[in-house]
């Protein structure tokens, strides 16, 4: 049965040749084009000007900063609660295919639709948020229209909706350990925190270390959540800019597509850098 | 033991917090949007409206042509969900039962390409299709998304587990590979096929940034466009983005309820193996 069956290619030629138009030449396009200046019917070369331009806008190293710092606060954080939440609902709960269900809610849901309700959460007179707090006596600050506490929102709002996925999938590896490993550890008289340190979390590294990956990626492309939350614009006064905000603005509205280009290189190699190195923490991590 | 109990009870406490502030905006979405606009915007907040004020929706479907976004929305992601599908069934059927040159290598290219990230790409897809002319068309809102590496990945992992032999059999009996494919793969596989379906259909419907860059015109955009540009226009009418929204969220919310066995595992299963 060694043979070549050359009809392969016959049932992969969609695929093929869809990857090839609207992955793999958008890549290369991609590249070629952040070399290139002028607008998107009159393009020419222009070496590497448009990268040039990038280290001496301060806007970008704005986008830069802000999508940096949501992705190392907001994906540890939720990260670290998810595990809590799918813990309780694995080890204490009986009705786990309920929590489960509701948990998973947002990932679902349009983030346009759920970020125009958190924007009247989070409204800084009349928002349910703030009511709380002050009726808690605590700080109450204006979330959406205070450009200092843009990010801070963001952030939030970014752990919320993380929290769906990463407690869905911890919940299949939880699911995947071993029972007997508990049984065994019960019987020399393990304590729960024990049983957590000892067999839970190292059983969850590669699952850690996967959405540790997917939430690093999804935080580096937020775009959506953004724009919902501030009504189309970045917060006030550009504040709350991302990469991908500013990529969409130098291609769509200011028509520099080399600069766009210039900036999504950019940010895929962060990308590429950023799985790279996690990948390398976890494996050392799992060594251990 | 008493100390054991109350870890328990602040165990609950923890999980009860959290499952209200993931409800909560739901559930508040949905009694905005039934609200009066007094109401929405009330010092202390209402929680429940005196009266449901069901002409919100109706009012809604007068400002914007909401109709018309539903079809759009509905057309393309069942376009690009049915062909994807059946894209990615074909590709997957070869991946996994014909042997042929460049095999590992197709696998190889592919399994990297799951790792772009789609906003890379998505600003030169537009260039493509402004290119070819397709702006403000169906064509050019689903073009891009009519084959899927990731679920021609999850079919595969599917296919793989229908033993080999039940091919060669077919085979020797004188089926073909198209009949071997819908008589025999596809009916062995519904559940993982429908599952993909579902996961492609939600994506589909909760797609933005790029039917945002493709369309400019009213009538061509999707729910999720139409949304964002009904909030900013009827800014101040804060109850009736909260009955738009609502009228965005439900229909999968439903889907989501009735099928989310399929749906959780369907995600579980994709993405711990991808």
């Amino acid at each position: 049965m060694k043979t070549n069956q050359k009809k392969a290619w016959l049932f992969l030629a969609p695929t093929i040749i869809f990857v090839t138009l609207f992955s793999i030449y958008p890549i290369l396009r991609a590249f070629g084009m952040s070399l290139q200046k002028g607008s998107l019917i009159d393009l020419s070369w222009a070496e590497f000007s448009n990268y040039q331009y990038l280290f001496h806008d301060p806007e970008f190293w704005l986008a830069i900063k802000n999508t940096i710092l949501y992705a190392v606060i907001s994906v540890p954080v939720g990260l670290a609660i998810s595990i809590m939440l799918a813990w309780i609902i694995f080890s204490k709960v009986k009705h786990k295919a309920f929590f489960e269900t509701t948990f998973f809610m947002p990932y679902v849901t349009s983030t346009i639709a759920i970020g125009i309700v958190f924007r009247y959460i989070f409204n800084g007179d009349y928002g349910m948020l703030n009511f709380i707090l002050r009726s808690l006596h605590l700080p109450a600050p204006n979330w959406i229209d205070d450009p200092a506490m843009s990010l801070t929102t963001i952030i939030i709002f970014g752990i919320w909706t993380s929290l769906a996925f990463n407690i869905v999938i911890l919940m299949g590896a939880l699911r995947n350990i071993d029972p007997n490993f508990y049984t065994i550890a019960e019987m020399y008289g393990a304590s729960g925190k024990d049983k957590f340190w000892r067999i839970t979390m190292p059983e969850l590294v590669p699952t850690i270390a996967f959405l540790l990956t997917m939430n690093v990626i999804g935080a580096f492309k937020i775009y959506t959540s953004v724009y919902a939350l501030f009504n189309g614009q970045a917060g006030v006064g550009n504040s709350a800019t991302t990469a991908v905000f500013y990529i969409y603005n130098k291609f769509q509205i200011v028509g520099t597509p080399g600069v766009a280009m210039a900036a999504t290189v950019i940010l895929f190699l962060i990308i590429l850098l950023a799985t790279f190195l996690q990948r390398k923490m976890m494996k050392k991590i799992g060594e251990n | 033991m008493k100390k054991l109990r109350l870890g328990v009870l602040f165990s609950y406490l923890i999980l009860f917090i959290f499952a209200v502030i993931t409800v909560f905006p739901f559930v508040y979405m949905l009694l905005g949007g039934l609200m009066s606009f007094q109401e929405t915007t009330s010092i202390p907040p209402t929680l429940i409206p005196h009266h449901f004020e069901w002409s919100n929706y109706a009012k809604v479907f007068a400002q914007a042509p909401f109709a018309r976004y539903f079809f759009n929305t509905i057309l393309t992601a069942s376009i690009t969900t049915i062909v994807s599908l059946f894209n990615s069934l074909l590709g997957a059927f070869a991946m996994v039962n014909l042997h042929f040159k460049g095999k590992g290598v197709v696998q190889m290219v592919l399994l990297s390409l799951l790792m772009v990230p789609g906003e890379a790409i998505i600003f030169t897809n537009y260039n493509t299709i402004a290119h070819l002319g397709l702006l403000n068309t169906y064509i050019g809102l689903v073009l891009p998304f009519l084959t899927s590496i990731f679920y021609m990945y999850y079919l595969q992992s599917y296919f793989g587990s229908i033993s080999d032999t039940i091919y060669k059999a077919a085979m020797i009996d004188g089926a073909s590979d198209w009949e071997y494919i819908w008589k025999i793969l596809v009916p062995m596989s519904k559940g993982g096929l429908f599952t993909v379906g579902l996961l492609s259909f939600i994506s589909g419907w909760n797609s933005f940034l790029w039917p945002l860059l493709v369309t400019n015109e009213d009538t061509m955009r999707l729910l999720n466009n139409g949304l964002a540009t009904f909030a900013s226009d009827a800014g101040s009418e804060t109850q009736l983005q909260l009955a738009a929204a609502t009228l965005t969220v439900l229909p999968i919310l439903i889907l989501y309820f009735i099928f989310r066995k399929q749906i959780i595992q369907g995600v579980v299963r994709n993405d711990l193996k991808g």
